[in-house]
């Protein structure tokens, strides 16, 4: 067992925790449906759910803008009664909907979520990698695992015996074909310029030369759009198109198994656009500052972070003491109510902000660990290493999170496209750009003396 | 120790999931469990050394054809298929030719040394890309079979897709003419 011995106990601390990013897409689904049904009101011009509260002693009925629908339908859906029709084939029906929810937790491992982290500890230089599995097909494995979540809306739709969701598991397995296709053919081109499939070497060509958007747009939208059919929403929800097929693959489910469904579909909105960030927007590298410079400046770096986010706790109180401005002003019934539960958020918002900026104060002063050089690389304390890393995680959440925005921009702007639309689309428009790209891209890059 | 533990899971896996595909009822459980037998299988590639192989078994294999296959299965009538018996006549042909091509592999795996390392790297990117595209004089000259084979599929699929464009003409044409008539 000398693997084991040959590794300090926070090399393996460290290793193990980072096991902890699987989740991170199941948390997004807690991000995204709130975002997702607010914003829908707000592309509607209408408020979206916001009316379900939680009584809390001082401050009356607290609604967290909505967020408490989501725990009520949650409930419901965990407490309602799981079924089969007849004639359904038992098995694949129960295991279809795990499908897609289990290869949400395998497909994060190969997303880098920071930069190598170099520091030293007990004498010896420690480098972890930030993926939690640094594979050198990392993309491919992906693909794969995105390829394989769509058996989940097949066997669904052959397992439960119902015209519409067998209509809809048809519609699901020629599109997701088609669209795979295209979505591996358009990164191509940036995979010729990167000379590899492993995801952290990508993203360490984007730090050193352009971000993949600059090097490659037309492959950038390509991949998009391809990304939005592979992830079967709106404009691309044929599969389960309410006024054709009731609901697609899904009609016969109900309670948590229609919910698994919910959340896969939510999940694969996450793990795709935590790719595009990758992929073409440099993934966790700081726009126009290389991480050398972070780490040089650590306490600065720090402090700045610190300031962002007071930024944005004062914005929000900002909107917050606006709101309360209009409403007391206002004739509403129950504004005195509304008042009360704001005076929550004010709290929060004051408490929030006094203690991102002290913070900041205090890394800005206090904290400027020393950079060792050891054969040539620099090496960090552990602090500094995991300052870096948390700078690196927080840029690249907030690169997804754009483009989860992106995801339901495009589903409550665009309407569906009919059937053979999005065949047309895919095999005829896209993937002959995406062949063209990836054909020019080579050329020019050879031309250019590349790999 | 660890490997040699994941080895036999997914070996036991394999076979059984291979049984399974032999001895199912209805084909859809019959392609479901070779999908099975696909994944374990790059689990063992994975395993052994070659994680580029084992992935591309995943997409193309277990991700593209076998959901192309499912699909086939569905839309074909998949309820008579269930009925057809396991065994006929054509079924001694299989069986005699089965058995010898496992006897022969048999009889290779026991000549050759059975080394179980996972140390070394077999076919990582680079290797299969050196292998496969090496134009040296030197070189193992697979380029050239290589590019033979992407012509093949290249015809192949052209045929294909001129042979169901040839169908659905004909079967306008016949319609033109019930028109006409």
């Amino acid at each position: 067992m000398d693997i084991i011995e040959s590794k300090t106990w926070v090399e393996w601390l460290i290793t193990i925790a980072k096991f902890g990013f699987c989740f991170v897409p199941v948390l997004y689904i807690l991000l995204l449906i709130p975002m997702e049904r607010r914003g829908a009101g707000f592309m509607q011009d209408r408020q979206g759910p916001n009316r379900s509260y939680i009584k809390v002693p001082f401050f009356g009925k607290v609604r967290l803008f909505g967020y408490v629908q989501n725990m009520c339908d949650g409930t419901k859906l965990f407490f309602k009664e799981m079924f089969a029709p007849t004639g359904s084939k038992k098995f694949l029906y129960y295991v279809a909907p795990a499908i897609p929810f289990a290869i949400v937790f395998l497909s994060p491992c190969v997303i880098p979520w920071f930069g190598p982290l170099v520091f030293e500890w007990g004498g010896k230089v420690v480098r972890i990698a930030g993926p939690i599995v640094d594979s050198e097909v990392g993309i491919l494995l992906l693909f794969g695992f995105s390829s394989l979540s769509a058996y989940g809306a097949v066997l669904a739709g052959l397992s439960s015996r119902s015209k519409y969701s067998y209509l809809g598991s048809l519609r699901t397995t020629a599109m997701t074909i088609s669209y795979e296709v295209c979505q591996g053919l358009s990164m191509m081109g940036l995979l010729v310029l990167a000379g590899s499939f492993s995801l952290t070497d990508i993203v360490s060509w984007q730090e050193n030369h352009v971000w993949g958007i600059v090097a490659q747009p037309v492959a950038f939208f390509c991949f998009l759009i391809a990304t939005i059919a592979e992830t079967g929403r709106a404009p691309f929800d044929v599969a389960e198109g309410e006024p054709e097929l009731v609901a697609g693959y899904h009609t016969e489910y109900g309670a948590m198994q229609f919910g698994l469904f919910y959340m896969g579909e939510y999940s694969h909105i996450c793990i795709s656009s935590l790719l595009v960030a990758t992929l073409f927007l440099g993934g966790y590298s700081v726009p126009f500052v290389t991480t050398e410079t972070i780490q040089a400046h650590m306490g600065g770096s720090l402090a700045i972070l610190c300031w962002v986010l007071a930024f944005l706790a004062l914005a929000f109180l900002h909107m917050i003491y606006r709101y309360s401005r209009k409403l007391a002003a206002s004739k509403q019934s129950n504004k005195m109510e509304i008042l009360r539960e704001y005076t929550l958020y004010k709290t929060i918002g004051w408490v929030a902000a006094a203690a991102f900026i002290a913070a900041g104060v205090c890394s800005w002063m206090f904290y400027n660990p020393q950079i060792t050089m050891i054969d040539g690389v620099a090496v960090n304390t552990l602090g500094a290493a995991l300052g870096t890393a948390l700078i690196h995680l927080l840029v690249l959440l907030v690169k997804s999170v754009f483009f989860c925005w992106v995801w339901i921009w495009v589903r409550w702007t665009l309407p569906r496209f009919r059937y053979d639309h999005i065949m047309h689309l895919g095999w005829k428009i896209i993937l002959n750009i995406a062949i063209l790209n990836l054909v020019v891209t080579a050329v020019v890059a050879k031309l250019m003396g590349g790999n | 120790m660890l490997a040699l533990i994941y080895f036999v899971v997914l070996a036991a896996i394999a076979v059984v999931a291979a049984l399974g595909v032999l001895f199912s009822k209805h084909p859809l459980y019959g392609g479901l469990s070779l999908v099975l037998t696909m994944l374990s299988l790059a689990g063992i590639y994975g395993l052994i050394g070659s994680p580029f192989i084992g992935v591309v078994q995943i997409m193309v294999y277990a991700g593209a054809i076998m959901m192309l296959l499912v699909f086939v299965i569905s839309v074909l009538n998949a309820a008579k298929d269930s009925k057809t018996p396991m065994f006929d006549g054509v079924s001694i042909f299989v069986v005699i030719a089965a058995l010898a091509l496992a006897g022969l592999v048999g009889f290779a795996l026991v000549l050759s040394p059975m080394g179980f390392d996972v140390t070394t790297l077999r076919g990582s990117v680079e290797m299969t890309s050196k292998n496969l595209f090496d134009t040296s004089k030197t070189g193992p000259g697979y380029f050239v079979l290589f590019e033979v084979l992407g012509l093949l599929l290249l015809s192949s699929m052209g045929a294909a897709v001129l042979m169901a464009k040839k169908r659905l003409s004909s079967e306008v044409s016949e319609e033109d003419h019930k028109e006409d008539k």
